[in-house]
């Protein structure tokens, strides 16, 4: 059932760390509710008023830049986006992304995530970079069709905390950068498919690791649908055609 | 319950993995059953008999239910990795994988109840 604003203030579980591998303690802060408020908006209430000591992360608070994403009732989403109406009602609980390293308290380090990021070399390789040329890239082509939904990335490593695969599995590239090798791969212009072709066939951290389970996009706050991605990918991995070019 | 419906697809790979194990221990009660064959009908028969009580029945039930969920999921999974359904994953597990296999499920189970009252 939905939080009524009958029932403000309302009660807010917060598991607190001092750092990755330091114990963490769970601490209820009692917020009054208001209309349209979101959890970033309750976390800035708290810190203001009862804990400045509180630790979290915040940029834009529209949904554009990804670095308020927390654990909300267990679910990986946006602070920013999330508003308090929407969630059930009882304590609401708000944990640090899964996945990756605690830095303090709901802010976490992205560094894993960025470091998988770079594996698959996301910088756009053309064939000539000096050319002044515009490349025509078909209607057709499998990337124009494919592909413009899945460009709004926002590298909020939400699908990272929400992959299952993820939390077994270190050396996995994780939803994110599978995606962005999708969009590099099928990209007619672009011609480094051997360098993104070797993190990718990898045994231990490769695309093959991804058991499907579509927790990364039902996670994802900008729809970005990403087990598409990366059933996609393994097929036109398989293909011998593999990856149209121009 | 909001949890498993928005993370259908987790859910849908704990039930095959769980299934998968359950239909592996059967397995190998299955085929050291059919073993005793081996010496001879008597003690195949012998072993039969152990089955042929209240639990072992519910047992199969079980394991009828337990086979149906496994395939239907089986075939759901395959035809996400070809690209087919996708987009609506979530209603290819609750609606064909448990729905439909509920109802395959009481297709088979009920004669299997109704026949196993008149034996006794």
């Amino acid at each position: 059932m939905p939080v009524q604003l009958a029932e403000q203030p309302y009660r807010i579980r917060i598991t607190r760390s001092a750092g990755e591998g330091i114990a963490k303690v769970p601490q209820e802060y009692t917020v009054p509710l208001e209309d349209r408020m979101t959890v970033l908006d309750a976390l800035f209430r708290i810190q203001r008023e009862q804990d400045a000591s509180l630790t979290f992360r915040c940029a834009c608070r529209v949904g554009m830049c990804g670095t308020c994403a927390i654990s909300v009732n267990g679910i990986p989403r946006l602070a920013c986006r999330t508003r308090i109406r929407t969630l059930d009602a009882g304590p609401i609980q708000l944990a640090p992304l899964p996945n990756l390293p605690v830095i303090q308290d709901l802010a976490v380090s992205l560094d894993p995530f960025f470091e998988q990021w770079k594996r698959i070399r996301p910088a756009f390789r053309p064939k000539d970079p000096e050319s002044q040329e515009l490349a025509r890239v078909p209607a057709t082509s499998a990337y124009a069709r494919h592909t413009p939904e899945k460009r709004d990335c926002i590298t909020c490593g939400i699908c990272y905390g929400a992959c299952g695969v993820k939390s077994t599995s270190g050396e996995y590239l994780g939803p994110a950068a599978i995606n962005k090798a999708y969009l590099r791969l099928m990209d007619p212009r672009d011609i480094a498919i051997e360098e993104r072709m070797a993190p990718l066939n990898e045994e231990r951290g490769g695309v093959w690791r991804c058991h499907t389970q579509f927790n990364c996009t039902a996670a994802c706050p900008k729809g970005i649908t990403l087990t598409d991605s990366i059933t996609r990918l393994k097929r036109a991995m398989l293909s011998p055609r593999k990856f149209e070019k121009l | 319950m909001k949890y498993l419906r928005q993370f259908s697809g987790q859910t849908a790979q704990v039930v095959q993995r769980v299934s998968g194990v359950l239909l592996l221990v059967y397995l190998f009660l299955h085929v050291r059953t059919i073993h005793e064959l081996s010496r001879g009908p008597e003690a195949f028969d012998a072993a039969l008999l152990t089955f042929r009580n209240p639990l072992f029945k519910t047992l199969e039930l079980g394991l009828f239910a337990t086979v149906i969920l496994h395939a239907l999921n089986g075939i759901r999974i395959t035809l996400i990795d070809l690209g087919i359904g996708q987009e609506r994953q979530r209603r290819l597990f609750w609606v064909y994988s448990v729905g439909i296999g509920a109802v395959i499920f009481l297709a088979g189970a009920i004669p299997l109840v109704l026949a196993a009252m008149q034996r006794s």
